[in-house]
């Protein structure tokens, strides 16, 4: 029998014409058992020539010198930075960088795990920065390169999110993403609340001064809602924390005090009845139509509401997270053991990342620096015309050094799934404390699971 | 007559005095003669590799992960019956069952019973009928993906054709999307819109191929058309709809594309989860998040093959279903 979950995956991803031929071949296979047994012998067969091969594999060596392949996605870094530096590494190697579509993260995975065509350099995901920890010996520890010394010009919070616990940096910082409150200018002052941006911060300092001013906003415009949704406000309140769902030591706290604190700020909004519950795609035209009064996002969130609502250019402004700020993204980049010459991909990496190229980074792709030396420079601090001329930088530079270290487990984003759909459950008419009680055991399912390792 | 006695007795003699020198070499002139026909193997081998490389040392593989635990990256560590000990603890596992089954069941029974219908219909149809089969056929030769963006606009909570007609009517709108059982409901349809029309063809040959005397015969009887359908029709398609059963079940329990795509992107924090309440968590989305979203090999195989006992246990009891009531 043909154990098609692998060609189904493969194959949504492939034309709908080749579903119908997949569709009788299975069941020509289904319909012959003797078929199914040879196939199952032949299987095994399989396997042990595999195993066979999975030995083997471990003795690839590095990629040729004199190349080099630089890996990351649209929008990860500035290409016009990245085409600089083929020409100024030149002289020393041919550079060549590849725009990954897709899931980033699988397609590394794959090819690191064949360990064929890897790239010397590539870009890993904030997200998924803890996940490689385990498998960090597959990586160039960035610290045998000299990275101590530029650890300084780098945000301290952010560079330890890229090294492990036993301190081998894995991750070099590319952008971060602190938060912060987006809001409609217009409408919070349409409703009687302070809407100029020092005057919103200084109001809206807490979670709870936030909701109330959310509850007047829904009052005096009944088809305005404070918040996108519940998912986006646990985010950010878990990010504020000092710990996360799994401590240090690996145990699991997502049934602690300070992820319920966080899970009853974000049902709040729920109750008031201020949540305008968007979990579909229809986030571009509730915000454009002004159903969304205000986004609690990371600064990269600035071009997402850009591209959302063109026509509401002016009319946003950016206030400090109620309740301080937390960091939401951002990636790094990382050598993997197969690169050609460590020493000149770090000094590609180094240059790549400086202080005035990140400012060119945020220029071009809001890719918001990770060096606060960049945020005296002029690509930061002009205004912003979507913003109505107002100087961003003045609350996400404050943002940026504020945000909270946190120890981020292998296992966290994993472990953090439940939480999200069950907050989507309340947002649904579930009750909080029985939705809570379900995500708690999800999650401890999911980190029993993960432990299985 | 004169030639066949005169050469009767020389093929005797042939026969008892067989030459000895071949069959002392019988194999490898059976060999030779394989090897003779290389042109014919290597004409068939693309296939052969193609299955082997792409899919029996897959299937073998996974059979292995399914009893390791592996994050994709790191050595495998076998862990023996771990990951399906766990798995029948694992609400979240039953919960994508259960989904799937639910699902199923919505989108199978009336497409195929709609199916039915349409066969017998174009069947009847004098006029314009390639126009017909091609305009039933095309939602099977679909992109899938495209059908279920299309779906996910037209279901969307705001401004979604089906909520603006129901607005416009004065009816309540609802959030196809958000409750639990009209997510099912949406990637039911979903799948019964892509695949009725494919059964329906199959069908309609079926039909085609029932001797017209029947249907006289019932005629001169004075069956009507509805008498002719239950006692003609149905009975002589059984092999046909025991096939279209197998096939729609096989497909149908692995529903993934429909849910990954329709909520696949809500969510950047948890993608595939299945959608508000993981109403549209089926058995094989799982086993891709599983997999390529939490990096879970190992308990991704053990999901992969639970669902593949599921299939083969459904199967199974369709087809004695159905083929029971052939005899």
């Amino acid at each position: 029998m043909p154990n098609p979950q692998r060609r189904r995956i493969h194959e949504h991803r492939r034309a709908g014409l080749m579903r119908n031929a997949a569709r009788k071949a299975e069941t020509t296979v289904e319909l012959s058992r003797r078929q199914a047994i040879r196939a199952g012998l032949l299987g095994v067969a399989g396997l042990a020539s595999c195993g066979a091969l999975a030995a083997c594999a471990d003795s690839g060596g590095k990629n040729a010198p004199g190349s080099m392949a630089l890996w990351y996605w649209s929008g990860g870094l500035s290409p016009n930075v990245v085409s600089d530096a083929v020409k100024r590494y030149a002289a020393q190697t041919a550079l060549s960088s590849s725009v990954i579509g897709g899931d980033f993260k699988q397609k590394l995975m794959t090819t690191m795990t064949s360990r064929r065509f890897v790239p010397d350099i590539t870009g890993i995901k904030g997200e998924d920065m803890a996940s490689f920890f385990p498998d960090a010996d597959q990586f160039i520890d960035l610290n045998t390169l000299g990275a101590k010394k530029l650890k300084p010009q780098y945000l301290g919070w952010k560079w330890d999110q890229g090294e492990t616990a036993d301190g081998k940096l894995i991750g070099f910082p590319i952008d971060i993403g602190p938060t912060a409150m987006y809001y409609r200018e217009d409408l919070y002052a349409k409703a009687g609340l302070p809407s100029d941006p020092t005057a919103v911060s200084a109001q809206m300092k807490t979670w709870d001064e936030y909701f109330a001013a959310g509850v007047e906003l829904h009052k005096a415009i009944p088809a305005t809602y404070l918040v996108d949704n519940a998912g986006d406000i646990f985010t950010a309140a878990v990010g504020q924390g000092k710990q996360r769902f799994i401590d240090e030591n690996g145990n699991f706290i997502g049934d602690q005090d300070h992820i319920r604190a966080a899970w009853d700020i974000a049902v709040k909004p729920i109750t008031l009845g201020i949540d305008a519950k968007i979990n579909d795609n229809s986030w571009n035209g509730n915000v454009s139509n002004g159903t969304v009064g205000s986004v609690i996002g990371a600064a990269w969130h600035a071009s997402d509401i850009e591209q959302a609502a063109p026509n509401l250019s002016g009319k946003w402004r950016v206030a400090a997270n109620p309740s301080g700020p937390s960091d939401n993204g951002g990636s790094f980049l990382a050598i993997p053991n197969e690169c050609s010459d460590p020493a000149l991909a770090f000094e590609i990496i180094t240059w790549l990342l400086d202080a005035a190229n990140q400012a060119r980074g945020f220029t071009d792709e809001a890719l918001f620096p990770s060096t606060p030396a960049s945020y005296a420079l002029p690509a930061l601090t002009s205004g912003d015309p979507y913003f109505g001329g107002q100087k961003t930088i003045e609350v996400f530079g404050p943002a940026a050094k504020n945000v909270p270290v946190q120890y981020t487990a292998p296992a966290d984003n994993a472990v953090s799934g439940p939480y999200f759909n069950e907050l989507i459950n309340v947002e649904n008419g579930s009750g909080s404390e029985s939705a809570w009680n379900a995500a708690v055991s999800q999650a401890k399912q999911i980190f029993a699971q993960q432990g299985l390792g | 007559m004169s030639l066949s006695k005169s050469t009767a007795p020389r093929m005797r003699i042939a026969r008892e005095n067989p030459p000895p020198a071949p069959r002392k070499s019988r194999k490898p002139g059976r060999l030779r003669r394989t090897a003779s026909f290389w042109p014919q193997y290597l004409a068939v081998s693309p296939f052969y590799v193609i299955f082997l490389v792409f899919l029996l040392i897959p299937i073998g593989f996974s059979l292995y992960l399914a009893f390791t635990s592996w994050d994709g990256l790191g050595p495998i560590k076998f862990v023996g019956l771990q990951q399906f000990r766990f798995l029948l603890k694992d609400p979240t596992f039953w919960l994508a069952l259960r989904n799937t089954l639910i699902i199923w069941l919505m989108s199978t029974v009336p497409m195929l019973f709609m199916s039915l219908v349409i066969a017998a219909l174009l069947n009847a149809t004098k006029r314009f009928t390639a126009f017909y089969r091609v305009a039933f056929f095309i939602p099977s030769v679909t992109s899938i993906v495209a059908i279920a963006l299309f779906f996910s606009a037209v279901f969307s909570q705001n401004y979604g054709l089906v909520n603006v007609i129901l607005h416009s009517l004065h009816l309540p709108t609802v959030n196809w999307l958000s409750d639990s059982w009209t997510i099912k409901l949406v990637i039911a349809s979903l799948m019964t819109w892509q695949w009725t029309g494919y059964n329906a063809i199959i069908y309609l040959a079926g039909m085609q191929s029932i001797p017209p005397e029947l249907y006289e015969a019932a005629k001169v009887d004075g069956a009507g058309a509805i008498r002719t359908f239950f006692s003609i029709t149905i009975p002589l398609l059984r092999p046909i709809i025991l096939f279209t059963v197998i096939v729609s079940t096989v497909t149908g329990l692995q529903s993934f594309t429909e849910p990954q795509v329709l909520f696949g992107s809500a969510a950047a924090v948890n993608p595939d989860s299945g959608g508000p309440g993981q109403a549209g968590l089926t058995l094989i989305l799982y086993f891709y998040h599983e997999a390529f979203d939490n990096n879970d090999f190992g308990y991704a195989a053990a999901i992969a093959w639970a669902a593949f006992l599921v299939i083969v246990l459904f199967t199974l009891i369709n087809w004695r279903l159905v083929a029971r009531k052939e005899k």
